[in-house]
């Protein structure tokens, strides 16, 4: 069996404080990661602010160098930022963010805006850009008629149709999704997810796909990640992960997204007190000072992801045996 | 483009006189009289002649030359190394940004007058001297701004989007950085133009510039003075002209940074404000008195395009200790009538009708200090965001303290233990050592906490919160809103929850009000409004949700904008079940406690 498109091992990023008079510690936004995405898979990230799964997307694309661990992409190391080797691979991945305001130049053309990676990466002459470009617009849903219009002339799913159709105009097999449809009215995200899958299944691409909201990750991804403070506290198939989340931390996300129908989810879990600071991170399970479920072995070890009814479902928790 | 003509017009006028002096039917600039000496008026000289007998109109246009040549070399020299200096420093930062922003610190240290003595001592004055001395003056600004730009502008998505294309950091730096940094640098621009104009005169006035005979607008005020008795207006022409030079470049640069701005929506629309209330006619309320009955309620905001109406015709009812939820995407109206009701509509919006009765007393036409009595005491808001809402340079101790002194007569003393008291109700571990925290310490969660504290502070009868849990977190969402509803409870209040989550709706309220376009489309108990939704929009947008195991739909199209809402219903473009008969405005149709703007709805729900 070959190896997946994206392979994350044991991947740490750390931000140390900058400048001649920073003190304090590192902040450790990722803290061992072991991920993968395989050929036309999507994973699904979620986690609350602070979780780190911004991060770990952009080390997966390489816009940021992991400082401990390694990733693969196809097979190979990711090449270091800023290297001709690195420069190439832009065109085989692509990112779509979540602010549809700031992450389009409010001051060129769309159509210049989308066609930057054709630009860098190809040889194509601007008739053939051109043509690219038409076509991608039409495979968003946009009209390939504005080119030449401005992006405060459009709204704001349809500047997520065009941050996507910037991603993907270089044909990547790899596409990093950072919230694209949080900031979007509910009408609107159940359009772009939409979009998201079609490209996904027509294109064959890989994708991973970061959200806070557990919903939207459950009809869009294959599998799921949940970090909390930089690590992982669950991942499995979705539909398994939905089924029987077996993480204390995952409980608690799950009973805390509200739903059409109250009775329908699990009894509310009120996480007590504040995230600890990524700084400073509590010893063991990281959760623990949250945890209603915590006992004094927890602080002792960080708790390793294990299997828990088979089916690549994992666990990082001492109790998880006896949530469900 | 048209505010780009007369100042335009003027500058070009000013630049073209400059350069085409030496063809131009002019005396010589430099040729004395002393026969005519401060004479007003001679024949041929119309400004009359200064203290050589020199003809001053043609020393003027003369001057000109050097005193622009000067201002804009130097400008222009200043804005290029200054602008790259800048853009380098902020983007490759370390040793480049040490040396560009050092370097430009130290000749900020230098008073600009020692500066230029310095350098005319060393190189002699004269008109290429002036030019170094002057852009090296205005470098640090250039420098400064830029930096400051490229800072913010290099942590922008869009930036972020090219570098993930694998573009090369010049492209960047020209092609993504630049053209949004050239706003603030031209503005600069402008301003070093318009100094230099100054700095020039006032060097040459000091006999540092440029070398007399040669005339520039700064000889010629240091030559008027001298005479300022015998022949005031000498001085005046120079002071004119040099006034008129720096107000046209300071408007050219502030047209062209507002049509090089392609982000749209540039500069501040201006509003007319018409404040004329029209006299409600409408029946008492039935008794039992509802705590909050709004009925016909519409806002109007005068644009340039005409008046909008982003609130038309809302109604709703809301009793003491019940929740009523008003849900809408964005663009519905739905926080525009919260505010209309609570009195903090924006300057350019004005109700234009209907009644809100607050326990029988109508918000809408009462004096603003009746009104301002209430807000914050017997009816208090939160809003979505609690960091712009609380003032970052006190502690929130004091705020909260600061929220009950405004309206009980309390001692200082008393009401900082009541805010330690409220803290402690909303939730606040630690409350003495929190109050004396400052907002940007806090989390998102326990801002909002601390704005909820302000709120319940006079203990109100009816809470508006304006999507209170929206930029928080799932988890600390759910505490926020458990939070709301034992308060609820336990204080009686009547909560009004503004929100576009229909899973909040369902959690908290017991009444809904769905808007669309600014209209009330349904309302209704939620259990019923969410079981059976008569209104296609609120079906679409309950189908539109992600929960469950039903993959979500979304709805076809954008909800339009508010000076083009559809002629008919307004829901009908995106509609499934649309007729012919939807191009007519339907009304909403009331029955028992529910209500339904759709014509079909009889034989849709059937």
């Amino acid at each position: 069996m070959t190896e997946p498109l994206v392979v994350a091992e044991a991947v740490e990023m750390s931000f140390a404080p900058r400048g001649i008079l920073a003190r304090g510690r590192p902040v450790r936004a990722v803290a061992g990661v072991d991920a993968t995405v395989a050929r036309g898979e999507a994973l699904g990230v979620v986690g609350e602010s602070g979780s780190g799964k911004s991060t770990l997307g952009r080390v997966l694309l390489g816009l940021l160098a992991a400082t401990g661990g390694a990733v693969r992409f196809d097979g190979q190391p990711l090449p270091k930022p800023g290297s001709n080797a690195w420069r190439a691979l832009r065109a085989r991945m692509g990112i779509v963010f979540q602010d549809p305001f700031g992450s389009l130049d409010a001051r060129r053309t769309i159509g210049a805006q989308v066609e930057d990676g054709l630009a860098i990466h190809t040889d194509l002459s601007a008739a053939e850009r051109r043509a690219k470009l038409t076509e991608m617009f039409v495979r968003v849903g946009l009209d390939p008629q504005r080119l030449g219009a401005y992006p405060h002339e459009f709204s704001g799913g349809q500047r997520q149709r065009l941050g996507i159709a910037r991603a993907l105009a270089t044909n990547p097999d790899f596409l990093v999704a950072d919230e694209p449809v949080s900031a979007l009215d509910v009408s609107i995200q159940a359009q772009v997810v939409r979009l998201l899958a079609d490209l996904r299944r027509d294109l064959g691409l890989a994708m991973l796909f970061i959200s806070h909201d557990l919903p939207v990750v459950r009809h869009l991804c294959d599998r799921v990640i949940v970090m909390y403070l930089g690590r992982v506290m669950e991942e499995g198939p979705v539909a398994e992960v939905f089924a029987r989340p077996s993480h204390p931390y995952t409980r608690a996300l799950l009973s805390a997204t509200p739903r059409l129908d109250p009775a329908k989810r699990l009894s509310r879990v009120i996480l007590p007190g504040e995230p600890p600071s990524p700084t400073n991170p509590p010893s063991g399970c990281v959760f623990r000072t949250r945890c209603a479920l915590a006992l004094p072995a927890c602080a002792e070890a960080v708790p390793p992801l294990r299997e828990i009814g088979g089916a690549a479902h994992r666990v990082a928790c001492i109790r998880a045996d006896e949530i469900n | 483009m048209r505010k780009l003509w007369i100042p335009g017009a003027v500058v070009a006028l000013i630049v073209l006189i400059a350069i085409a002096a030496p063809v131009l039917p002019l005396m010589d600039p430099i040729r004395q009289d002393v026969a005519n000496r401060l004479a007003a008026y001679v024949p041929g000289s119309p400004m009359g002649r200064d203290e050589f007998g020199r003809d001053v109109f043609s020393r003027l246009i003369w001057g000109a030359r050097s005193s622009l040549a000067v201002a804009f070399a130097s400008a222009t020299i200043a804005a290029v190394i200054g602008t790259a200096l800048g853009l380098l420093g902020g983007w490759f930062r370390g040793v480049v940004e040490f040396l560009a922003i050092r370097g430009a610190d130290v000749v900020l240290c230098f008073p600009p007058v020692l500066l230029a003595l310095l350098v005319v001592t060393l190189l002699g004055p004269g008109t290429a001297t002036l030019i170094l001395v002057l852009s090296v003056l205005y470098l640090p600004g250039f420098i400064r701004v830029s930096f400051a730009e490229v800072l913010s502008a290099r942590s922008q998505d869009y930036v972020e989007a090219v570098r993930a294309l694998g573009a090369r950091t010049p492209r960047i730096l020209l092609r993504t950085v630049l053209p949004n940094i050239a706003g603030p640098v031209l503005v600069q621009l402008s301003l070093a133009v318009a100094s230099a104009v100054v700095l020039e005169s006032g060097l040459s006035f000091l006999g540092l510039g440029v070398v007399p005979p040669t005339p520039s607008w700064g000889l010629m005020i240091r030559g008027a003075r001298a005479t300022m008795e015998q022949a005031p207006m000498l001085l005046l022409w120079p002071c004119l002209a040099l006034t008129v030079t720096i107000l046209a470049m300071n408007l050219l640069c502030d047209a062209v940074r507002d049509v090089a701005d392609k982000r749209g929506g540039g500069g501040a629309k201006k509003l007319r404000l018409v404040d004329r209330l029209l006299p409600g006619l409408f029946p008492a309320p039935a008794a039992p008195q509802p705590l909050l009955d709004v009925q016909g309620l519409t806002v109007e905001i005068a644009t340039p395009g005409g008046i909008i109406r982003p609130v038309e015709d809302m109604a709703f009812r809301l009793d003491a200790g019940r929740t009523l939820a008003i849900v809408g995407e964005s663009g519905s109206g739905k926080s525009m009538a919260a505010t209309a009701i609570m009195g903090l509509l924006p300057p350019a919006a004005r109700v234009a009708d209907g009644v809100a009765r607050f326990e029988g007393d109508d918000l809408l036409r009462m004096p603003e200090p009746a009104r301002r009595k209430l807000r914050g005491g017997a009816m208090a808001m939160v809003f979505q965001d609690p960091m712009s809402s609380l003032n970052p340079v006190h502690r929130i101790g004091d705020q909260v303290a600061e929220a009950i002194r405004a309206h009980r007569d309390v001692p200082a003393g008393k009401a900082a233990a009541e805010a330690v008291e409220l803290l402690k109700r909303v939730g606040i571990a630690d409350p003495e050592r929190r109050a004396r925290a400052y907002p940007h310490e806090l989390s998102g969660g326990m801002r909002q906490r601390v704005m909820i504290a302000m709120a319940i502070a006079n203990r109100p009868r009816l809470l508006i919160a304006d999507e209170p849990t929206t930029a928080l977190d799932v988890t600390v969402q759910a505490a926020i809103l458990e939070l709301l509803a034992e308060l609820r409870r336990a204080e009686g209040m009547g909560v009004v929850l503004i929100t576009h989550s229909l899973g909040v709706v369902a959690e908290v309220a017991e009444d809904v009000v769905v808007m669309y376009a600014a209209q009330v489309v349904e309302s209704g108990p939620v259990a019923e409004v969410f079981a059976r939704p008569l209104h296609p929009y609120t079906r679409a947008l309950l189908a539109a949700v992600p929960d469950g195991d039903i993959e979500p739909e979304g709805i076809p199209g954008v909800v339009p904008r508010p000076d083009a809402w559809p002629p008919g219903c307004r829901f009908a473009p995106r509609c499934g079940f649309a007729t012919e008969a939807c191009a007519t405005p339907p009304p909403l149709e009331e029955f028992e406690n529910h209500a339904v703007r759709c014509i079909r709805w009889r034989e849709l729900s059937a």
